[in-house]
């Protein structure tokens, strides 16, 4: 993440300038420095590959804890009703005794 | 003795909220992988879980063909539907991890196909134990014990064939913050797999009680008929 503050401008060397207007510019007009397209293309371009990522990542990480979720709960289930079938073939065979 | 399944569940019901919270947002994101990285703190324990009751099964399986022993018959059953289980989740977490992180879900590297290899015999072994003949317990504890000399095959698949895989000394050259949270995540999991082969194993027993049960009252009411 870092990497993408280098297309930070420091903000001071700006307002700095604005409030000294620079000899040969017209009256009232500032020179912007550090904001020119091309390099607002490429940070935009790098925010959107992070996105991509992060949102890619997230999708895999619900998927991979769903996943394991969802066996323990299957096989928890399985436990429970093969304690139920135990406790019914009891039940039968305390019934088959009396 | 008998409530302490029950505990273990209460105790890992209580940690998994803590586990995915400590995740989440109290770990450092992996500078490399990135968020996907996260699923490392379920997969792995899973993996060491699923070696862990593949060799606990083998060795379970030695007994009873050597003993007889109902004791061990009803563990080698539980803890192969654990082995079972924990690699049903480390084959589908681990592709899907792969996925975000190498963009293929399966390289065939060596440490992927020996683990698919021992879910797949443990997966004979319980089909054996279901569904075959009358004295096929032999035949599928061979395959119980067959499975369990693949655990150090996988263990060891990173340091003798090239992989994908990272290399095993991986997890201790982690950040301590990383490696807490892989250790309680991994605590939980295993507190859930202890009380889970524990009442599958008591089932077992059970089982294996009901039907001697069944057939001596059968015995009692054949002999208690007239001739």
């Amino acid at each position: 993440m870092d990497e993408l503050n280098v297309f930070e401008q420091p903000e001071q060397p700006e307002q700095a300038q604005a409030s000294t207007e620079a000899p040969g510019e017209a009256p009232g007009t500032t020179k912007v420095e550090g904001r020119d397209p091309a390099t607002v293309r490429l940070k935009r371009a790098y925010e959107a590959e992070v996105e991509n990522k992060v949102a890619s990542d997230y999708s895999h990480i619900v998927w991979a804890y769903g996943v394991i979720w969802a066996i323990f709960a299957i096989y928890g289930a399985i436990l429970w009703r093969r304690a139920s079938a135990q406790r019914a073939d009891l039940a039968a065979l305390q019934a088959k005794h009396k | 003795m008998k409530y302490i399944p029950y505990a273990l569940l209460v105790g890992a019901a209580a940690l998994f909220p803590y586990c995915v919270q400590r995740v989440f947002l109290h770990t450092p994101i992996e500078a490399e992988m990135g968020t996907a990285q996260k699923i490392f703190y379920f997969h792995v324990p899973l993996a060491w879980i699923c070696m862990l009751f593949a060799v606990i099964c083998g060795i379970a399986a030695g007994v009873q063909l050597r003993r007889r022993s109902e004791r061990a018959e009803a563990l080698a059953v539980a803890a192969g539907e654990m082995t079972v289980l924990a690699g049903v989740g480390v084959l589908i977490t681990g592709p899907i991890w792969g996925d975000a992180t190498w963009g293929t879900p399966w390289t065939g590297d060596a440490r992927q196909v020996s683990t698919a290899l021992l879910w797949l015999v443990f997966v004979a072994y319980l089909l054996v134990r279901e569904y075959g003949p009358p004295n096929s317990e032999r035949i599928a504890a061979a395959l119980a014990i067959f499975g369990a000399i693949d655990v150090p095959i996988i263990y060891y698949a990173v340091k003798i064939w090239k992989t994908t895989h990272p290399q095993t000394g991986v997890v201790g050259s982690l950040p301590q913050s990383m490696w807490n949270t892989l250790f309680i995540c991994l605590a939980a999991l295993m507190m859930l797999s202890i009380a889970l082969v524990w009442i599958r194993a008591a089932q077992a027993r059970l089982a294996i009680a009901l039907d001697q049960a069944w057939i001596a009252a059968d015995t009692q009411q054949r002999a208690a008929q007239p001739a």
